[in-house]
Order: C-alpha cells, then structure tokens, then sequence
C-alpha cells in the first residue's frame, strides 16, 4: 500500500481496454456485474490505435489513390498527389470516433473506467499508478481480474525502435511524409501489408526476410499470388537474410544483412520498418503478486473458459496466445465474463478466421487440406480462380483464387483460403459454414447473388462436387 | 418437439416462486391448460398448467424449491411426437451409420462399442454442431463429443442434445438394459473410462464421474477432503458458497494439471450428503432438545420482508385511544338480522371502514403514499380498504375497493368474500394490492392495544381492538358501556402526531353515535 492510496472494490477488474478488454468489460456491463476497466493510454487498444483501424485506413487510402493511377485500361486517366498529412489525419479522425465510441459505449454500459498503468500488489489487488505528475494512484480490490494488456511490436537485436530511422508498424501508421526508400524487416502479414502500403505511395520498398518465403503462415500457392502482386508493385524481395545491423549514412540509413553462409549485404534506405512480429505485454503486470507465471514466449495459459492457472484470473486477447486478433480477443473476452457472471460459456469455436489486408487479400478460416489430412479427415478440395469470376473482371482483379476443403464423406466443410479482392469479406460465409457444420451441399444449394464475388465460393464448393458450371471440374 | 416452461411472472417484484407440489410426474399424459403444479408466489398459490397435449419430459425443480422466474422448470413433449420420433431418428441414424460401415457382418450386429467409434467419421473427434448446439450441451451438462448426431452426415442438433441429456439422466437406475436404447447412453458408459480425458467443461465426464463416484462410494460424498487448494470454476464456486459448502472439503476424484478439480455435480452430492448428516444429527439430539426448523419461505418470508420494509422505511408513532361503542353495538344488532335476512353477515367491519373513508376523506394525508424517488406525497382521492386477514399460512391483506361507493351490505359481502378467498388461499395478488388504507382487528383473537406496522406504501394503518364491557362514568354514575380500543399507527414522515390524533377522533364520532354514518354518502 502507498501512502495516499483509495482502495476501492470491484466485481471484475480488466486490465486493458483494448478489443479484448472493452469487449469484456462491456458485456459484464450488460451482466450486471460491477467492472473497472483500467487504461494507462489510449481505448482501443492496439487495434484501433496503432494496428487494424489505421492500417486499414492508410490501405483503402491507398488503394482509392493507386487504383485512379492504374486504371488506364478501364479508360480512365488520373494522377493523384497524395498528401501523406491529410490522409494520416482523416485516418486519425476514423480513430477517435471509434475510441471515443468504445468509451462512451463503456460509460453506457455502467464500466468504471480508470486511467493509468495497473500492476498486481497481492491475490486480490491491483495498483493503478496514474499518469503525469503528482497524479498518485489508487489501490483496487477485486473479486476476478481479467488480464487484456495486449501486445507490443517485437525488436530484433541491434535494431532498437527510435521512432526515427527504425520504427515499428506503430510509426509507420503515422509518418507525416512518404518515406523515399523503405526496408522492411520481416514479410509476414505485418510486413506484407505496410510494404504494400509504402509501395503503392511512391516509395521504393525493400522485403528482407530471414526465412525463404513471403507471408510463411499461409499455404505456397496462397502466399505466391500475393508476392507476385507485390513484385508487379515494385516490391524487392530478399529471402534467406537476417538483419543484423545497421549505421547512419548520409540522409539515411544502410541495413547489414546476413545469410546463412555468413554473407553480408548492404541495403540503403530513408528508413527501416521492423515487423517481424509481436510480442505480448506482460512484463509490467509484476505477475509475482499473485503468483501467476508466464510462459516462454510470455503468454499466460489459459483454458476453454480463459481461465489461467490462479482461480480468479482470466486472460484474453493477445496476452492469452496465438493467434493474435481482435476477433479472437473478443470473444475470449466474452467468454471470461460470462463465465465469471457464472453462464456456461467456453471457448468452444472450431476456427478463427483470419484476414491479411495485402493486394490481393487473403482471408483463411479452419484447416487447411493438409491439416484435415493430418486430423485423419479423408479429404476433397474445390478451386474457383478468379479470373473465371464476373465480377473479379469488372473490379479489374483477377488475381487468385477460393478454395474450399471439405470432409469426402460426410461433406462437412473443414476449412477455406481465399486470396482475392474482398477476401477478408467473402471469407465469413465460410465461417459460418465451419461453425454449423455445414456440408458442401448446404453451401451448393443456397442461391448466391449474380455478379458477385461470393459466387466464387459456391462455385469452389461445386467444383468439390464434381459439378461447377464455370470452371472445368478436375 | 420439446416445449419448455418457464416460471411466468405472475406480477410486479415477484422475482421468484416456490413450487409447492408437483401435480404430474415424468411420464404422465396432460392435456393443455391441464394444472402440473402449485407455485406459490408472494402470496397467492398460482395453479401451473400445461402449454400442450403431450406428456411430462422432464421435472426440472423439486417441491418446495424456490424458482427464480423465467427458469425452466418443466419440459412438455408435445403429443405423438417424442418418443416415436426420438425411435426413428435414432435408428435412422444407425442405419445411416452403418451403410458408411462396407461389412454387412457389422451391419447385422451394431454393438455399442462400435457405434462409439464410428460416432464421428474421422479420427480427429470433431464434432459437428451448430453453436447453439454446442451451447446447449453446456447448459444440460452434456459432453457433445458423446452425442451421436442425427443430421446429415452424423450432425449433432440441439433436438439430439436435448435427448442425451434425458438419457443421461435417466440412466442411472437401469444399467445395462437391453431394450434398443439410443445410442447416447451407451456411448457415455462406455466412454466413462477414458473420461478424465474429455474436457470437465462438457459436464458430460463430470456427470459420468459423479454419478460412478456417488454408486460406489456413498459415504465418501460425505467425507471432507480438506484440502488447501481446490480447482473449479467460479461459477461452481459461487455454487459452493450458496450451498454453505466449503470447496476444499468436497471430495473429487478429478484432477486439473495434478490439482484436484471440482466440477457443480461434485458440490451438489456433497451438499446433499452434508445435509443428511445434519439431518441425523437434528433427529439424534431430538431426545434431549426437540426443535423443527421451518423453512422462511414464501408467504412467511414475504410478510417479513414487507415488515421490515415497512419498519425500518417509514418512523412509527402509534396513537392510542378508547372509544364507546355501545350505540354500534345496537344499531349493529338490528341491522345484522336485516342483513342475514340477505344472506350477508354484517361484522362490525364495514361501519369501522365506512368511518375510516368519512375520517380519511377530511384528512387526506392519512389516505396518501409518500414517493421517495420523486419527494412527493401522493395523496389518493380513492379509498381502496385493506383488512387484515390471519391465515393459517400467514398475514394477508385483501383489499376492498372504491370503499367510498359502496354500502355497507357490499361492504360486508365482499370483504367476505375475500378475507374467505384469503384463508383458502386462492386470492389473486390483484385482489391483495392497490390498498390505501388498512384496518387491522387484533380484538378478534383478544387484547387491549397493539401497534400495528403500516402496511408500506400506505402512512397509515388502524388496529381494533376487542369491544368490552368497561364501567364508564356517565352523568356521575359508573355504568357499564361497550368499549373498544383503537391504535393508529402513521409514518411520520408523513402523518403528524395532531393529525393522527384529529382523525382517530372523527373516526370514534361515527363509531360513538353510528347514525351519522347516514350522512356521510
């Protein structure tokens, strides 16, 4: 206790107000329950700070500038100039509807909200150490606290963040002039979508990444039809090399990197973006208090109702493990209330969909063929690509494809990959297909909509079958 | 199809009921509006009856259960539905099952064991269900990984969980019968060996191990485990401590990485043990020191809750007087022949109530409420009278209305009608609200003065007492007189001391000379 503390009391306490935490404190509104959420900087989080809203925005941003300059073909002819200032400050503007609608939304629902950094003094309490000067802090007991601190982006050695010449996705969403020359450390989903960002601006992007292949988390073929398109903007590609350091020259900067024969090369660039992942925050949570460890990558483990190892702590969100997303976080944090609320709730979805916002985009949901081969499913697959969709040609993209995987018996659908445009859309459908149950003829037999991209989902489904109508069925 | 039924809300602030009898068991035929059970809420015994033609699925709370509105508290099969069509699913989908299987050997003789293995097609245990489905078999306790669906390809539907969960429970008592049973029940027994496995979330390992643990070993339900560190979820522990049990003690034979686990159903068997020692132990020292403990429920707890409301809301002050009522006695006398001559017995009662709605009209503040939330007293141009009613179950109040419109024959007749709906206990809450006003008879069963609690919201409630004959000094003489006691009682944060006094004079005017109750309209 430190002298001048106020001690109050909560049913919930959450730690964070990112998606995980707002979520949770929101719906424990909604229960009934007594909530404190604890902020020490901003609500939203990573993601509608520093992660998928302005990133997002800066994209579509983009996007609307390269696809008036590239649309010769359609016969229009446009040179935008972007102003880096106004778009960083409309995505800004995008930012703080949404965190001021997280903290109204919070107030509504009956959240005690607190500002400052909580670490746990003991079993039952947390201290709150506001922010600023002669702020002082207040001491909080509570009945199940619900750690959502989120997550930070990972530095490599030698390559601390100094926000100037080795920044994080973090600066990067919010430069106030486009970078001439960009090396980005890292091409996985992070990387791939602020490379993409950066070259469609105008400026000149190097990838190096440390492993031999673009974006390893997704499939071959997936992770090829976005390198390709990526290459066609400009992007260079270093596979095999690691950063290992870096020196100040001239204006900007030249990256050492190594292969694993020891070669060194040299790129020269403004600056250097690291992404090569993110790391969860729980280092400042002096988690000793109450007796609660982490992992080695610094997870907490939890179980099916978020629960961790002390009875009444629960964990969400990044902190809680991969994958790393707000949709997940979410629910995680859904769950942790409903089942302190005493409801019978768990963590019992069959898969987290994910969404990678490159050009095109990717979005996945449950197994891959080989991971259904690998769960003892005997499997089919169905293909559409997508210059074979109408309405891939009329957007002028026609890269990729839908696939579907599905179990040859019974027809359940276990899984999907989608790289095309609105991926990240069209894969919801195959969510829900994942969640029911639903067999490949449940899919084959819902009329969807001409011309639409999501035609390319039934007619992946049909190609499963043995029976699509517009591509030929191998 | 399964219909549900909730407990209703029978009326404002009743947030709960206690199921009084169970008129149907499971099994039983009913007719739709047929009554299944008596709930008792706040005061009135309120008949449950039936949404449908059917039959009684399933019981879901014991007589004498305290039910929170909106629980489930019984399951209907709906008429020519359940049990024939739960025969044909199940056999459908072993057939279904079994033409995936090539042998015709295995077709001929499905054994149990086998159809546990073939309950998904695969080997990774992926079970295919909505959510809903899923979310279902957590609220029945169901393990939906033991559930052998029914739907296209094995697909688990909330229909098949539903029957699980019956079977489950059923299944108990019969072991091992070899009547086609679905496939559920079996595949649980046969699965309880690896159940440490199955994630105690599904509830279904959790009901396997308990209901092993509670065949085998009985006496160990009872035993404390004493332990320093139990695992369970909160919710369990909130179960716990609502049972008055502590959870280290509770026996378990489940385990959460080395540390013992205790699931709802573990608390539940030793709770009940807990009580049957209590129990003995109550029955034991009976000899010595015999004490019966009654539940505080239903119209017992809510009189205690509305007196204490009452007290602790509204300062008492109670005004104490006598009044001769030799006069009412006569007039009484004559009119109650008149009166029985129309089948109504006339009580001294409608004479007090008719001066109480003379002396009410010229003080309004006794005929008010006050509401705290807006800091206003309402005052009730209407004159709605309350009469206290002892009742073999307890205190009730029903109210007779509009007592100002109406003559004292009407008077009399329904407030008969009431106090003797009251004493059966078949009023409605309906007819026991809206009161402004309330005249107790504590004279009835004897003694001078009482102080009567106001009947909250009303300021203002009137105790009678017995009319005796007292000697009273008339003109210089002792002569004998009626006479009876009256103790008002107001919330004086409303009522005044004077004005308490003022109005229980007026009211003694017209019970000392009754024929001016003839002017009053």
């Amino acid at each position: 206790m430190v002298v001048g503390d106020v001690t109050t009391g909560t049913d919930v306490l959450i730690v964070g107000a990112g998606p995980g935490g707002y979520v949770a404190a929101i719906r424990a509104g909604q229960l009934d329950l007594d909530v404190t959420l604890v902020e020490k900087e901003a609500y939203g989080g990573t993601c509608l700070n520093h992660g998928c809203i302005p990133s997002k925005a800066l994209i579509s941003a983009t996007d609307v500038a390269h696809d008036a300059s590239t649309a010769e073909e359609m016969g229009i002819h446009a040179d935008p100039a972007v102003d880096l200032a106004g778009m960083v400050s409309w995505k800004d503007d995008v930012v703080d509807q949404l965190t001021s609608g997280v903290e109204k939304l919070c107030k509504a629902n009956g959240v005690n909200l607190v500002e400052g950094r909580a670490e746990f003094a003991g079993d039952d309490t947390v201290r709150v150490a506001h922010a600023g000067e002669g702020q002082g802090s207040e001491t909080i007991q509570f009945e199940h606290a619900i750690v959502a601190t989120g997550s930070r982006p990972m530095s490599i050695p030698n390559f601390e963040f100094d926000g100037e010449h080795i920044i994080s996705s973090r600066e990067a969403l919010a430069l106030d002039a486009v970078p001439e020359s960009l090396v980005v450390v890292g091409a996985g989903y992070i990387g791939m979508e602020l490379s993409t960002v950066f070259a469609k601006l105008g400026t000149d992007v190097t990838v190096v990444e440390m492993l031999d292949s673009a974006l390893p988390a997704y499939e071959d073929d997936v992770a090829r039809v976005v390198k390709d398109r990526a290459e066609e903007l400009g992007i260079d590609f270093y596979f095999g090399e690691g950063a290992s350091e870096w020196e100040e020259s001239g204006d900007g900067i030249t990256i050492k990197t190594e292969d694993e024969d020891g070669e060194i090369s040299e790129f020269g660039a403004e600056k250097a973006l690291v992404a090569v992942g993110r790391e969860p925050v729980t280092d400042t949570l002096n988690l000793d208090a109450i007796g609660l460890a982490t992992d080695e990558g610094g997870f907490l483990e939890t179980d099916d109702r978020a629960r961790t190892d002390v009875e009444n702590v629960f964990a969400v969100g990044d902190v809680a493990g991969e994958p790393m997303l707000a949709h997940k976080g979410m629910k995680e944090g859904e769950v942790a209330v409903e089942v302190i609320a005493g409801e019978p709730s768990a963590l019992d979805y069959q898969s987290v969909p994910a969404a990678v916002f490159t050009d095109p985009e990717i979005g996945t949901v449950g197994m891959t063929e080989e991971e259904a081969e690998e769960a003892g499913f005997s499997t089919v697959v169905g293909e559409m690509p997508m210059r074979a969709s109408g309405r891939a040609l009329t957007l002028g993209e026609s890269d990729g494809f839908v696939r579907v995987v599905a179990d040859d018996d019974a027809g359940f659908i276990l899984g999907a990959q989608i790289v095309a445009p609105e991926a990240s859309e069209l894969i919801a459908e195959l969510g829900l297909a994942v969640e029911m149950g639903a067999t490949l003829e449940d899919i084959a037999a819902t009329i969807h909509t001409h011309p639409t991209l999501g035609e390319a989902v039934v007619e992946a489904v049909e190609n499963a079958r043995g029976r699509a109508i517009h591509t030929l069925n191998r | 199809m399964v219909r549900e039924f909730e407990l209703p809300d029978v009326g404002e602030g009743v947030a709960e009921g206690e199921i009084v009898d169970w008129l149907v068991e499971e099994g039983d035929a009913v007719e739709e509006d047929q009554p299944v059970a008596e709930v008792e809420t706040d005061k009135a015994v309120v008949d449950v009856p039936s949404p449908v033609n059917g039959s009684v699925r399933e019981i879901h709370a014991e007589a004498g259960e305290m039910v929170p509105v909106g629980t489930v508290i019984i399951t209907f099969a709906e008429e020519g539905d359940d049990e024939s069509d739960e025969a044909t699913s199940t056999e459908e989908s072993t057939e279904t099952d079994a033409t995936t299987e090539t042998s015709a050997a295995a077709e001929a003789e499905t054994t149990a064991e086998e159809t546990a293995d073939e309950e998904t097609p695969t080997a990774s245990g992926r079970v295919f269900a909505a959510p809903s489905a899923r979310r279902l078999a957590r609220e029945l306790g169901v393990d939906i990984g033991n559930i052998d669906g029914s739907g296209p390809g094995g697909r688990v539907s909330e229909h098949d969980v539903r029957a699980a969960a019956e079977d489950a429970t059923g299944a108990g008592g019969e072991e091992e019968s070899d009547s086609p049973e679905p496939a559920a029940t079996r595949i649980e027994d046969s699965d309880e060996a690896d159940a440490g496995e199955t994630d105690t979330a599904g509830g279904g390992a959790a009901q396997a191990s308990s209901a092993s643990q509670s065949a085998s070993s009985g006496a160990m339900a009872g035993e404390s485990a004493d332990r320093e560190r139990t695992l369970a979820a909160p919710a369990t522990r909130k179960l716990a401590a609502d049972s008055g049990v502590d959870i280290d003690a509770v026996p378990t034979d489940e385990e959460r990485d080395g540390e013992a686990f205790v699931t709802p159903a573990a608390i539940e068997s030793y709770a009940e043990a807990q009580q049957a020692a209590q129990d003995a132990d109550r029955a034991a020292l009976a000899g010595s020191r015999e004490e019966e403990r009654i539940p505080y429920r239903g119209v017992r707890r809510t009189i205690g809750q509305q007196m204490a409301a009452s007290k602790y809301t509204a300062p008492h002050v109670t005004h104490h007087d006598e009044v001769d009522v030799t006069a009412l006695v006569e007039a009484r006398t004559d009119l109650k022949e008149l009166a029985d001559e129309q089948g109504i017995s006339l009580s001294y009662m409608p004479f007090v109530m008719k001066a109480c709605v003379a002396a009410l009209r010229e003080f309004p503040m006794v005929n008010s409420m006050l509401d705290e939330e807006a800091e206003e007293i309402v005052q009730k141009k209407y004159y709605n009278i309350g009469v206290a009613t002892a009742t073999d179950a307890g205190l009730m109040v029903p109210v007779v209305e509009d007592a100002d419109r109406k003559n004292m024959l009407q008077l009399a007749s329904e407030m008969n009608e009431l106090v003797e709906k009251a004493r059966e206990r078949t009023i409605s809450r309906d007819e026991m609200q809206g009161g402004t006003f309330t005249i107790t008879n504590v004279g009835a069963i004897g003694g001078e003065y009482a102080t009567p609690i106001v009947n909250h919201p009303e300021v203002a409630i009137l105790a009678l007492g017995a009319i005796k004959e007292k000697p009273r000094v008339k003109d210089g003489e002792i002569v004998p007189r009626k006479v009876m006691t009256l103790s008002l009682s107001i919330d004086h944060r409303v009522v005044d001391g004077a004005i308490a006094a003022q109005f229980t004079n007026r009211v003694e005017e017209f019970l000392e000379t009754p024929q001016r109750l003839l002017l009053e309209a």
